[in-house]
């Protein structure tokens, strides 16, 4: 048995903790640099704000409905998720966190409980010990839990748990979901299976299972049997190696400065470093990119890319630095104003496999010495403490973020403010 | 998303081989940990700073840092952070099966009596207050 615990409208629950004047009020978070809305409460829901809307268009709609508007703040976040994920560590003996505001929970072991009560003593418990509303999927399968949890959120609401204790349970929320709505279909499976009249899951569970394969390989035979109650899908209790590393922001303001996005390039190369030492990686290629504000469409706009190979793979600050300021002089153009420079690693593979180039001249060891160095100072000082000189001091690029609210939990002198 | 711990812990004395061990060597134990006495479940526990002296005799000056844990039921008599009517508040929690009251514990305010019509909420129960001894002369 699984069950998939998410919490409801995260980023604007946790705001809202905070805040609680806030209750009822529509509330919206938005993206890195204030670009779009990453996050809504029901009631923002309710007032039409769709997800991923550039924060401009909507300002008419902000002062209409009086929306409280928060730039993401992920330091608190990252603290309450992790609250959630430990708190929820102590129910059962397996956990996987499956995203900042979702985990698995593994109730195989569990069987002899009444996993209703367990589902509505998860979600009381959250709610009351950490202040934040979960919904609980239950399920036989990942995929059947997932669909658990949104048939939860969908015709429970209230109760925030649904527990398919049974196939006449299952059936429901089979017919109730939609193929678009299953965990793991994109929008083409979804279309193709739309357009052979498998509108339902319950339509999926009932085609032979040859058919998904051939038409959706392996991965639709795996759903397949998911829906029909076979747990086919591993467990991830540690976070795999990502495959790809990026970091790419917008400015706060257009720049034409070739030397602002010099340092821009470095201090994301160097946090994609950081990234690559931490999981034990090194990167065969880097990609480097910059844009143009193609919203505005009175400027001139210009957006290029280029990806430079690694003569070995690397994961040395100053090296990458190197390579990147490289591709940006490549692709750099005067006369636009740019509004994102990203960094991307490409190629990962773990760094125990790395094959140095015969014509390698770097003393990779001691390099390697030094940046593990780097990186416990910046542990201890706090990050970019040291740092590589092109990274510059000012970050005179740095990130819009006109509605950020405190760190409560994790910096003393943010701490709420209680007027007694 | 690890947390450090800050505790320093303490360390053998000895690494010569020569001469007469520490006799104190077998009877060292881990120094007191005040985040350990203070907070007994660190999920739960939020810290927040209270401004007003409308708790002053409850020992709560002005800048008194409050640890709030939000696990705990609260009962007749604990200082409880509430929400009420959208506000935060710290007082004294006074209840009885059929009703409630918020207690100050400063003369000069009055104590609140929850109406249905009021929204109130514990947030959190105050576990523990951190004072400054240079913030309570309002005290005197």
């Amino acid at each position: 048995m699984y069950a998939l615990v998410d919490c409801n409208n995260f980023y604007a629950s946790c705001e809202r903790l905070f805040q609680p004047k806030l209750e009822n009020r529509p509330v919206v978070v938005l993206s890195n640099n204030d670009g779009c809305t990453i996050a809504r409460s029901d009631e923002a829901k309710a007032i039409g704000i769709e997800m991923g809307t550039p924060a401009f268009e909507l300002e008419d709609t902000f002062k209409k409905y009086n929306v409280a508007v928060f730039s993401s703040n992920y330091t608190l976040y990252g603290d309450l998720s992790d609250r959630v994920m430990k708190t929820l560590a102590e129910f059962v003996p397996k956990l996987e966190v499956y995203s900042i505001d979702e985990a698995f929970l593994d109730m195989s072991e569990l069987v002899y409980k009444d996993l209703a009560i367990l589902g509505m003593d998860i979600k009381r418990t959250i709610q009351h010990n950490i202040g934040l509303p979960v919904c609980v999927g239950i399920a036989t399968t990942k995929t059947l839990a997932k669909m658990a949890n949104r048939y939860a959120k969908k015709k429970y609401k209230k109760l925030g748990v649904f527990y398919a204790a049974n196939q006449e349970l299952v059936n429901e929320m089979l017919l109730f979901t939609g193929v678009e709505d299953i965990w793991g279909i994109g929008r083409q499976y979804a279309a193709l299976l739309k357009r052979n009249g498998i509108h339902t899951a319950m339509d999926v569970t009932k085609v032979p299972e040859e058919w998904m394969r051939s038409q959706m390989t392996v991965v639709g035979q795996r759903l397949w049997n998911e829906l029909r109650g076979t747990p086919s899908i591993e467990w991830e209790y540690e976070a795999p190696a990502k495959k790809n590393i990026c970091t790419s922001r917008s400015f706060g303001k257009l720049t034409g400065d070739k030397s602002i996005l010099m340092e821009a390039a470095s201090n994301y190369t160097a946090a994609c470093a950081v990234k690559l030492r931490n999981q034990y990686s090194c990167a065969k290629a880097i990609n480097v990119f910059i844009n143009t504000n193609h919203h505005k469409t009175e400027l001139p706009q210009y957006s290029r890319s280029i990806t430079l190979e690694f003569e070995t793979p690397s994961n040395l600050t100053g090296e990458l630095i190197q390579y990147a300021l490289k591709g940006l002089d490549i692709i750099y153009k005067e006369g636009y104003l740019f509004k994102k420079v990203g960094i991307m690693m490409l190629g990962l593979i773990p760094d125990d496999q790395v094959q140095t180039s015969l014509f390698d001249t770097k003393d990779r060891t001691k390099n390697k010495e030094a940046l593990k160095t780097m990186d416990k100072l910046n542990k201890l000082l706090g990050r970019d403490a040291v740092r590589m000189a092109s990274q510059g001091f000012e970050r005179r690029y740095r990130l819009r973020a006109n509605h950020l609210s405190q760190k409560y939990t994790t910096n003393i002198h943010e701490i709420l403010k209680i007027k007694n | 998303m690890k947390r450090t711990e800050l505790l320093e812990l303490p360390y053998y004395t000895v690494k010569v081989k020569t001469g007469f061990p520490s006799p104190a060597n077998d009877y060292l134990e881990e120094r007191i940990d005040l985040n350990k006495e203070l907070i007994k479940h660190p999920l739960s526990t939020f810290i927040v700073e209270s401004e007003g002296d409308s708790m002053k005799d409850a020992f709560i000056p002005p800048k008194a840092k409050l640890i709030i844990d939000r696990s705990l039921k609260p009962k007749n008599g604990d200082i409880v952070l509430a929400v009420i009517n959208g506000e935060f508040t710290v007082k004294y929690l006074k209840k009885n099966p059929f009703k409630c009251w918020l207690i100050p514990a400063n003369k000069k305010y009055k104590e609140i009596e929850v109406t249905p019509e009021m929204e109130m909420q514990v947030w959190g129960v105050v576990t523990a207050i951190i004072v400054n001894p240079n913030d309570t002369r309002c005290m005197l």
